[in-house]
């Protein structure tokens, strides 16, 4: 079997831990990406998707905590991952800086997740050799 | 490269519409080309005269006013969408042109985006 060439992916994901399965699909995916040699360009969270950045996640201990399994794998990967600053800020999900900005007392995204704006998705639609898109399904 | 984002939510039902714009923009921004089309209860988008104040919502009227602004190629619209929600050019937003919607279409662009 001839190998396969190395492909550099995007992951779009748009639907909410523990709301679908598109977070779980998506690490599965990027695992076994990876796994075959691929690259990662990058994982960007998109409207409800952005829950995925929430560090106050409380999954009870015997569910697997899907923010910790993601923050885990992209720091051994250093992939970059960004959570739509718009998307964010409209569902309660600020950094530091925005909490500062916003005069919140608490904040709930932190590295290795971002808050940054859309044109990194741009920039990915123009970069990677394809970005897949991690939706709810289940009839949404 | 060419994308073309498809709304196929209703306009004031869900987000995922104004998400769907908003990454359109975003492409028209960064000089990307980039086509909206509307299908499925996504035509209603394109009706004219929206008064969403009584449900606190923004009219997305205006939202489609600035697409050409913007830098967005075309508003497309599903020629059998219109029909079921029996609407015709006359009642939509200028601009708008129809459609048939078949594989032809969209293999004409590199990426479809349909959230």
């Amino acid at each position: 079997m001839s190998a396969v060439k190395p492909v550099s992916f995007t992951l779009v994901i748009t639907g909410a831990p523990y709301v679908s399965q598109a977070p779980q699909t998506a690490l599965s995916f990027a695992r076994a990406a990876v796994s075959a040699g691929h690259a990662i360009d990058r994982v960007f969270l998109y409207g409800d998707g952005v829950h995925l950045a929430s560090s106050l996640c409380c999954a009870p201990s015997d569910e697997v905590n899907w923010h910790r399994e993601w923050s885990d794998f992209i720091a051994q990967q250093q992939i970059p991952a960004v959570a739509c600053i718009a998307s964010a800020l409209r569902r309660g999900l600020v950094d530091d800086g925005e909490a500062r900005r916003y005069e919140r007392d608490a904040h709930n995204v932190q590295p290795p997740f971002r808050l940054l704006g859309l044109g990194e998705w741009v920039e990915s639609m123009t970069s990677s050799s394809r970005v897949l898109y991690f939706q709810p399904g289940g009839g949404h | 490269m060419s994308v073309l984002v498809i709304v196929d939510r209703s306009p004031y039902g869900s987000w995922s519409g104004r998400e769907s714009m908003d990454m359109a923009l975003s492409l028209a921004a960064f000089d990307q080309p980039v086509t909206l089309l509307f299908s499925g209860v996504g035509v209603n988008w394109l009706r004219a005269g929206q008064d969403p104040a009584s449900i606190f919502q923004k009219a997305v009227e205006r939202n489609l006013a600035a697409a050409p602004i913007f830098g967005i190629g075309a508003l497309l619209a599903d020629q059998q969408s219109l029909e079921d929600f029996g609407l015709d050019a006359s009642q939509c937003v200028t601009g708008v042109m129809p459609v048939t919607v078949e594989p032809t279409l969209l293999a004409r662009f590199d990426d479809v985006v349909c959230l």
